[in-house]
């Protein structure tokens, strides 16, 4: 449930207590730069936008080249092609280092359930910090805050659209009726808040379901202005909000005066609590860190332990490190790219991510290799984090990862890696200390003569891929 | 005819040309070509073909597309959508209106996976429609792009295409590193498809630009002995908002289907008349546009066909119109015939299997219907 054990690392003594004692609080980031706030990131989006929206169409008109030129030197300015390298070193940094990896890998995990689909500009400048900001500290708190976090957070509300949302008897809705105008709310937010956030499809929920819960959730925005197009921090807009009591899921809920104190939170609580919320999340929990095919048993402590303990995570992530050590021989987990990337640069004690000096940028050029270097591998692995296609996040389905395409990416990311790798490996400490691998094959790994030829049998044998 | 003897040897060197699992059915068979270009995020069908009732300008005002060319009395056509039109003109594109899969939930998640999967209960299946009518014809298809889409999974792997400049290592290490897999293992079949492949499909140069993808997809295709069977995979399609006219975001995204379309056609050459080019989405979108100059999720949608083996062109459709009392649930285009039904027609015609036996072991015995007299030239 970590990234496997580098050449220095001793086996844990007792690795449940190891494990478990991870989860009580939040590591600090590994990073020796400058780490850009939300807001900082935010103002290079709107920066970005504004220019070229407002700035370089007008300047350009008809003048193509022209237009590409400047368009490509704003990019550079603004570090369109900087950030996603930045976070990824940051988050890859923070995985290997943070002498917590049990922990990093449940952030993994959170922030592919609360997925930020690859849309506009995310990916470059907000996702990676909506990660470190929205879903980490919110690890060892409750569940139904990290809900709360999310769902008005100013990635989710761009990602699905909820700022498009006009209740028809709000204010701004009924000015617009009058005028003869359609008015209607956006679903896409409210529907994945029940069907992947939260209760999921078991839950029954209808379509009548999902426009109430639409209503509710009218004036959630990020609120558009001329300078900075939509990047405003998200606020909740009374003029927007669909007056009235909606019913989600059986439960009618009230109007409480209109104010961001209003029915969104109270369904997010029950929604939060719903039997199906649970038994969807443990699910999940198992088929990403035990198996395809979680069972019963499997997700039954889990689902236990966060009613125990009211949702609390770190309470629901000791249930599950319980379970994924009651199954270590039983069952083997096919890993996806990222994990099974950052697992061979750990037990080879490779050089990456590229650190806080090799990331430091003058905004004026194109980043150099070496800055690109992280998008560029996460990409022909197929795994860039930032980047998933729909909101239901990466998969956690061997099926899904496995095709001549992708499997050539990992017999062939060796010789990239070869190259981040310094120094003498001890190949049969590391596979006796990581994988239950045969003898044979050991003997045949020991019996290579060059190093490049151990990582290309090595990395994307069975034992590396499935752990 | 060709015996045993020659079909192995000959195998051998088209297994070098490019097509790893090429059986011996394909090898009687006339090459037919089936492309599928999956358009995610809800195509807009009445942005594509709009009906030139003047009903949907006033459904549409700030996003209707004025500037459409003419297909008929009844439809226009996007204007982005240029190398659509001059097949069109040459009776080589048609268009099914006001059909979709039997899916009205309106959900991404939930229609991308029965789109592909083919069934009516989302993530019910772990295969797609394109995979098992692979699979029940004994043919063998192609995808490109990284991911391997439903659509195309099948109890046999199905082989995919996307350069990497990464260097692969040698036959030798491929082979020792298949060993560690346990045999009948996905992984194990997988390794043998990647060990088929010539050493310029591992790693290359090439461009990964989706009109490039289609020029080297369609040279592949091209080949008597290359694969039949291809899989775009485009998105974007997703306007809620400001999704504009004939200028627009959205047709912006049709201009994208247009050039691999274009590019398709230019590297197929002779073999477009022996190709059959089909769109798929998950549902089309609501009539009425939204408050953000967009639109939401609905139902109907159009369609899109191109190549030489289409009857004519034409436009194949039960229209419902658009008033409310005609849409579903007063809100969206209805779909008056499933789309299932065009896809298991086009594998009929591009595998040259029987209708009822697709429907039976692709569709569960769906009541489908045979349409391949009505849309594909005999």
């Amino acid at each position: 449930m970590g990234f496997g054990l580098g050449p220095g690392d001793k086996i844990p003594n007792n690795p449940v207590a190891w494990a478990k004692d991870q989860m009580n609080t939040v590591p600090d980031l590994i990073w020796d730069g400058d780490i850009p706030t939300e807001k900082h990131l935010m103002d290079q989006y709107a920066k970005w936008v504004t220019t070229d929206r407002r700035v370089l169409r007008d300047q350009y008109k008809g003048d193509r080249e022209g237009y590409e030129r400047a368009k490509d030197a704003l990019r550079n300015q603004v570090g369109e092609r900087y950030y996603e390298n930045l976070e990824l070193c940051i988050r890859h940094n923070t995985a290997l280092k943070s002498g917590a990896p049990c922990f990093e890998r449940l952030w993994f995990f959170w922030c592919n359930h609360f997925a930020i689909i690859d849309k506009d500009f995310l990916a470059e400048f907000s996702t990676g910090s909506y990660h470190r900001n929205i879903i980490r500290p919110c690890m060892t708190g409750r569940f139904v805050d990290m809900v709360k976090a999310v769902t008005t957070s100013w990635a989710m509300i761009h990602n699905l659209d909820n700022s498009e949302s006009i209740g028809p008897n709000s204010q701004r809705g009924m000015r617009r009726r009058q005028q003869g105008r359609i008015v209607s709310v956006n679903e896409n937010h409210a529907r994945e808040l029940m069907e992947l956030h939260t209760v999921s499809p078991s839950a029954g929920y209808t379509q009548d379901d999902v426009v109430a819960l639409s209503y509710i959730m009218a004036g959630w925005e990020h609120p558009w202005s001329k300078n900075r197009e939509e990047c405003n921090p998200v606020k909740f807009n009374p003029k927007k909000h669909e007056p009235g009591v909606h019913t989600v899921l059986g439960t009618p809920y009230k109007q409480k005066g209109i104010s961001s104190k209003n029915k969104l939170m109270d369904v997010i609580n029950d929604l939060s609590e719903h039997p199906s919320t649970r038994e969807f999340i443990a699910f999940k929990l198992c088929r990403h860190f035990i198996t395809d095919h979680p069972t019963d048993a499997m997700t039954a402590p889990i689902i236990k332990a966060w009613e125990e303990s009211d949702g609390n995570l770190p309470a629901i992530h000791k249930a599950l490190i319980d379970v994924v050590y009651e199954y270590t021989d039983k069952e083997m987990k096919f890993q996806n790219p990222e994990v099974w990337f950052l697992q061979s640069v750990n037990l080879t004690n490779a050089n990456w991510p590229p650190q806080a000096e090799d990331m430091v940028y003058d905004f004026k050029s194109k980043p150099n290799y070496l800055k690109r270097r992280p998008e560029y591998v996460m990409r022909e692995i197929g795994h860039l984090p930032y980047r998933p296609i729909q909101p239901n996040g990466f998969s956690d389905l061997e099926r899904d990862w496995i095709s001549p395409e992708l499997l050539i990416r990992r017999l062939a990311i060796p010789q990239e890696m070869s190259s981040y790798i310094r120094g003498q490996i001890d190949f049969d400490e590391i596979i006796q200390k990581n994988c239950n691998a045969p003898i044979e094959y050991r003997i045949k790994v020991k019996g290579m003569k060059n190093r490049l030829k151990k990582l290309q049998y090595f990395f994307p044998s069975y034992w590396m891929l499935k752990a | 005819m060709i015996n045993r003897r020659d079909f192995i040897a000959g195998s051998m060197t088209l297994t070098m040309l490019g097509s790893p699992l090429f059986s011996a059915r394909a090898e009687m068979l006339k090459k037919k070509n089936l492309v599928v270009v999956l358009l995610r995020g809800g195509m807009d069908g009445l942005t594509a073909v709009p009906s030139l009732d003047h009903d949907l300008s006033s459904y549409r005002p700030d996003i209707f597309v004025d500037n459409s060319l003419r297909l008929n009395s009844d439809f226009g056509l996007n204007p982005q959508l240029k190398h659509f039109h001059s097949a069109w003109k040459e009776g080589k594109a048609s268009v099914v209106h006001a059909t979709n899969i039997p899916y009205t939930m309106r959900s991404h998640f939930e229609g991308q996976d029965l789109m592909e999967s083919g069934g009516k209960t989302p993530f019910a299946e772990s295969t797609g429609w394109l995979g098992r009518g692979i699979n029940s014809s004994n043919l063998d298809g192609l995808a490109i792009s990284l991911p391997m889409p439903l659509l195309l999974r099948s109890p046999i792997s199905v082989d995919n295409f996307y350069p990497t400049r990464m260097g692969a290592p040698s036959p030798d290490m491929l082979q020792l590193v298949s060993q560690t897999y346990p045999s009948g293992s996905l992984l194990e079949s997988t390794m043998q498809r990647v060990m088929a492949r010539p050493i310029s499909m591992m790693s290359s140069n090439s461009s990964r630009d989706a009109k490039d993808l289609a020029r080297t997809a369609s040279r592949m295709l091209a080949k008597e002995d290359g694969p039949r069977v291809a899989v775009f995979d485009l998105d974007g399609f997703d306007t809620h908002a400001s999704q504009g006219n004939g200028n627009g975001e959205h047709s912006d995204k049709l201009a994208e289907f247009d050039e691999i379309l274009g590019r398709l056609r230019q590297g197929l050459g002779n073999a477009f008349d022996d190709t059959l080019v089909v769109t798929l989405t998950e549902f089309g979108r609501k009539i009425e546009q939204n408050g953000g100059n967009g639109t939401e999720h609905g139902y109907g949608t159009a369609v899109l066909l191109a190549g030489g083996l289409l009857k004519s062109a034409q436009i194949y459709s039960d229209w419902p119109g658009l008033k409310p009392k005609n849409r579903y649930e007063k809100q969206d285009l209805m779909a008056t015939l499933d789309a299932r039904s065009i896809y298991c027609s086009a594998m009929a015609m591009c595998f040259e299997t029987d209708f009822e036996k697709l429907r039976r072991e692709v569709f569960w015995n769906e009541p489908l219907e045979d349409l391949q007299d009505q849309l594909f030239r005999s």
